[in-house]
């Protein structure tokens, strides 16, 4: 009796060797753990935040001491709809604070999700089949807006557009002052402007997702098509948006995902007119009722996993974002013939205004002094470069290049994002490679998930669960806990390109290696990472940029809003130094594109990898 | 299901057990009984960043003399109010190295954290005999104002000489103020209009502009109606820098702004167009009626969690003398605590604003917080 069971402990731990012997068995299990550790701990903490009693206004308004269970929260928040009194239930509390936002927040998901499908798909179409002219000024540039901050053109659209009888009404933008033309209210400020800004923002998703589609798709079946004469509508109608519906609903779904918790868009964009999304309610909420921003947060969540769970029903067996089929060889490029000079021109242009004026204007802002007036005698370079500005009196005594403080945030920053690419790639590849050997098996799937799953979390409500987390956890804290979430948050990224670049890799090749007896770790350095050493990069690459320009993640969680240049941006706009800001957006900006210029052209990985002229 | 929830919850508080703190209550005090030489021999003996948060932004000018003058290495953090407080809990709570010294506003939320002693209450001896008793515990620094500034050009200048003028329709979107939920000291203005006193005063100011006793119909006092008509009216900005800017530009004639008055010392502001209402020179006083403003204390405390609590102590004892308040007292609409630094030439002294503008009583606020702000929502919407 007692052999047996010797045996059969025996039996288990041999098996177990064995198992875990296998690189691939062993990365899995590590990534099991941490990642349920780092991605599902985290949700269970906030869940126990919306039930718990927070101090000082929250504490007083429910009338128990902090940390006791409550339900007021939900209560409060989700079903207090009879307050409204005569103005009816819009004006309950549950309305103002939780349902009309989230309306708004759905709108605006939907909407900027069309639009960058139809923009975003409609130029891929261009660069990928058509014989456009300008093509590389066009996919170069293309990239541009999801490379800067969100807000930068959130900003830009408000300095451009506003006018005296909007908003504040009380100066006018460039457009008005200039041009002297006027725009309504609905085009500068609320629903519309936010989700065409969003929409432009992650244009970039469906470009990269659709175009790679387009460009690896069989000409065969348009050939063939056009030989029996079918006509352009029907071809595309039939042939071409079938083939990359999986794609756009891959990007309508991450556009969607994204534009849920985007921020500060809706603040600068939203604010003036009363627009409120759910983002800012949270954090509006957050500073007096955590436990209500915690629900918030939740729901955010929420729809973050019926999205997964969609794009997991639809896209199938893959899982895959980037659904890229079979390669074929044969590429036909459309014709346009008359039509190519004014569509290439009517894109170089947009380009320049959705992605060059912007850094224009940002460099313009940061000279002049009093705003609105851009004569000669308004303008200084003292914002840049000058000293003693106590003149200004706005906060800073020195010119951005020359304050001590911005070029510590600037190396912190880097320092965070050279991390957070490090970590989030690397893992991401390690993800990858286990993922594609393991292909199909549960554990893989459930990993592959986990990995996934920080791209849905919203910006915010995870920087906020992080927040909480660090409470517990004495050591989690400053640089750490930055570096922490922000390779958590960018592993989606790096995990795909590492399963992608993994899965076009045949199996064989490694299997060369292992029959000669080479180590595992010398197979991954000296086989598999060059082969595939473009993709893999893109893998460092997007974290590494993300992490440059973010904003919310990050919002909560620095230890001083100085400590990296995003949060000391916003700290500026809001205190309204808008020409220290104007500068440091523009240092953000040129620090990203220099960077991703760089590393295009010392090792070939882009954000457009794959597309262009 | 409840029980089990409770049971968790307590289980994850405790993952993280509460730490000793590092300074406490009694060595404060006893620092009080030290002379300047022995404040300032402990300060320089102790090690480490000297770290300060404040949400005034000329903070970091006052840390950068002091450590100048001290040779102390110091880092200023110029945070919002509400950042400060979530950042002070968290940090105290996890024991981690957070900010020596705090100086903020917004008293009702300062009074949970005194309760709780994550901040102790310092008050130099050098300047004890000339700071108000009742600004003594938690001692304030200075005091801001918020007051009704308007734009001087055209023919339709704002110059109310009543507060309900602005409720009145053709105020409808020019009367400009940052969002009260974004900035609690705004809140806090409107729930103070709401106690007796203030809503009294309002029904007697909208007897004497409209010439008929208020009716009040659904609303509870005169505060919740002039808050309800006045917020319908408003325009909300992001910040008070950029409300200044605004209403100072010569396409906003005919706005009114209710913002900062230290706000007009700003370069880009264009202060030739703006006017404070509403000035009585045989008086010397402002006089909208029944208030022209509100005004707030910022309080200096040591945190709790300060590993350097002698610098702390001999910060405050420097920012509340004449060389420590200098970076705020050298422009208007700041007002130091300390009756000794008289206010700038061309300002009125606190006490003189004391009597036309809206104090905060934080007992007040955090009573009828939960119900004022629920009501301002429904106008913020």
């Amino acid at each position: 009796m007692e052999t047996i069971q010797r045996n059969q402990v025996k039996r288990l731990g041999r098996m177990t060797q064995t198992f875990l012997s296998k690189p691939a068995n062993l990365i899995l299990v590590v990534f099991l753990v941490l990642l349920t550790f780092l991605t599902l701990y985290p949700l269970l903490v906030l869940i126990f935040e919306t039930f718990t009693v927070h101090s000082g206004r929250e504490a007083r308004a429910v009338g128990l001491p902090r940390g006791s269970y409550t339900d007021y929260h939900f209560k409060r928040l989700l079903f207090t709809l009879d307050d409204g009194g005569a103005m009816g239930v819009t004006y309950s509390n549950s309305w103002i604070q939780f349902y009309g936002p989230l309306l708004n927040t759905l709108s605006v998901a939907f909407t900027s999700s069309a639009v960058a499908i139809l923009f975003g798909g409609t130029v891929a179409w261009f660069i990928t089949r058509s014989n456009l002219k300008y093509k590389k000024f066009i996919s170069g540039v293309f990239v541009f807006p999801y490379i800067m901050p969100a807000w930068t053109l959130a900003l830009f659209w408000q300095s451009f557009f506003k006018n005296e009888f909007i908003g504040t009404g009380t100066s006018n933008g460039i457009l008005a002052s200039v041009f002297g033309i006027y725009m309504p209210e609905w085009f500068v400020y609320g629903y519309f402007p936010i989700s065409i800004v969003l929409g432009l923002h992650y244009a970039p998703f469906a470009y990269i997702l659709i175009g790679g589609i387009l460009r690896n798709m069989d000409a065969n079946l348009e050939e063939a098509a056009t030989v029996l004469k079918t006509s352009r509508m029907r071809l595309l109608r039939r042939i071409t948006l079938p083939i990359i519906k999986p794609a756009a609903l891959s990007t309508f779904l991450l556009v969607f995902a994204s534009s849920i918790s985007a921020y500060s868009v809706p603040v600068f964009l939203g604010s003036p007119v009363r627009y409120y999304m759910l983002s800012t309610k949270m954090k509006s909420l957050m500073d007096t009722y955590s436990g209500q921003a915690y629900i918030i947060a939740a729901v955010m969540i929420m729809f973050g996993i019926v999205i997964l769970g969609i794009n997991q029903k639809v896209t199938g067996s893959r899982k895959s974002y980037t659904t890229v089929t079979g390669k074929s060889s044969q590429v036909s490029l459309v014709d346009l013939r008359k039509w190519n000079r004014p569509v290439a021109i009517f894109l170089v242009i947009l380009m320049l205004l959705i992605a060059v004026l912007p850094l224009i204007t940002f460099a313009a802002e940061s000279v002049i002094i009093k705003a609105g007036n851009y004569s000669l005698s308004n303008m200084t370079l003292d914002f840049w470069i000058g000293t003693n500005l106590t003149y200004l009196d706005q906060g800073d005594s020195t010119g951005i290049l020359l304050s001590g403080k911005v070029w510590k945030a600037l190396f912190y920053s880097l320092a965070l994002a050279v991390t957070c690419a490090v970590v989030a790639g690397t893992s991401g590849m390690l993800v990858g490679y286990a993922v594609a050997k393991k292909r199909g098996t549960k554990m893989a799937n459930a990993v592959n998930s986990l990995a996934f799953f920080p791209y849905l979390m919203p910006s915010l409500a995870f920087g906020a669960i992080y927040l909480a987390m660090s409470v517990r956890v004495s050591w989690l804290n400053g640089f750490v806990l930055l570096a922490l979430i922000g390779s958590v948050k960018y592993l989606p990224f790096a995990s795909r390109s590492g399963l992608n670049a993994m899965l076009q890799l045949s199996g064989e090749i490694e299997e060369a290696g292992q029959i000669v007896g080479i180590p595992w770790w010398k197979r991954m350095t000296r086989i598999i990472f060059p082969i595939q050493k473009s993709s893999l990069l893109s893998g460092y690459l997007l974290p590494l940029v993300s992490c440059m320009r973010e904003l919310s993640l990050f919002v909560l969680l620095v230890p001083t809003s100085n400590t990296l240049l995003t949060t000391m941006l916003m700290q500026y706009s809001e205190k309204g130094w808008a020409q220290f800001g104007s500068a440091i957006n523009l240092l953000i900006i040129i620090v990203v594109l220099l960077i991703n210029y760089l590393v295009n052209k010392l090792t070939g990985a882009s954000i457009d990898k794959g597309i262009g002229g | 299901m409840r029980k089990l929830i409770a049971l968790m919850l307590s289980l994850i508080l405790t993952l993280g057990a509460m730490s000793a703190l590092a300074t406490d209550k009694a060595l404060v005090e006893d620092a009080q009984k030290l002379t300047h030489e022995e404040l300032v021999e402990k300060a320089k003996a102790e090690e480490g960043t000297f770290i300060v948060y404040g949400n005034t932004s000329r903070i970091t000018t006052a840390l950068e003399q002091f450590c100048a003058l001290y040779d102390i290495t110091g880092e200023g953090n110029n945070l919002k109010d509400a950042e400060i407080y979530t950042k002070l809990e968290i940090e105290i709570d996890s024991s981690a190295k957070g900010a020596d010294m705090v100086m903020i506003q917004d008293g009702a939320s300062l009074e949970f954290l005194i309760e709780n002693g994550y901040l102790l209450n310092y008050l130099p001896p050098s300047v004890a005999a000339n700071v108000d008793a009742a600004d003594q515990n938690p001692l304030v620094h200075q005091f801001i104002n918020k007051v009704f500034i308007y734009n001087n050009q055209g023919d339709d200048v704002p110059a109310i000489k009543n507060v309900w003028e602005l409720t009145e329709e053709k105020m409808k979107d020019r009367v400009l103020f940052k969002n009260p939920e974004s900035e609690q000291v705004n809140m806090n203005f409107l729930v103070m209009l709401t106690n007796e006193e203030w809503s009294a005063r309002l029904a007697e100011a909208y007897e004497a502009h409209f010439g008929k006793p208020i009716e009040l119909g659904e609303y509870k006092n005169a505060g919740y109606m002039w808050i309800a008509q006045f917020l319908s009216n408003c325009v909300f900005g992001s910040s008070d820098t950029t409300l200044a800017e605004e209403i100072s530009q010569p396409t906003a004639a005919g706005k009114i702004g209710l913002f900062v008055l230290s706000k007009l010392r700003s370069s880009s502001v264009l202060t030739e167009n703006l006017t404070v209402g509403e000035y009585d020179a045989q008086k010397n006083a402002y006089t909208i009626q029944p208030f022209s403003g509100f005004m707030y204390p910022m309080y200096a405390l040591v945190s709790s969690g300060a590993t350097r609590p002698y610098t702390a102590m001999l910060f405050i004892d420097y920012l509340m003398n004449a060389d420590g308040f200098q970076p705020w007292g050298k422009s208007v609409g700041a007002y130091s605590a300390n009756s000794a630094l008289v206010p700038l030439e061309g300002d009125l002294g606190i006490d003189v604003w004391k009597n036309t503008l809206v104090s905060e009583d934080p007992a007040y606020i955090l009573t009828a917080y939960e119900d004022v702000s629920t009501f301002v929502t429904k106008y913020v919407k």
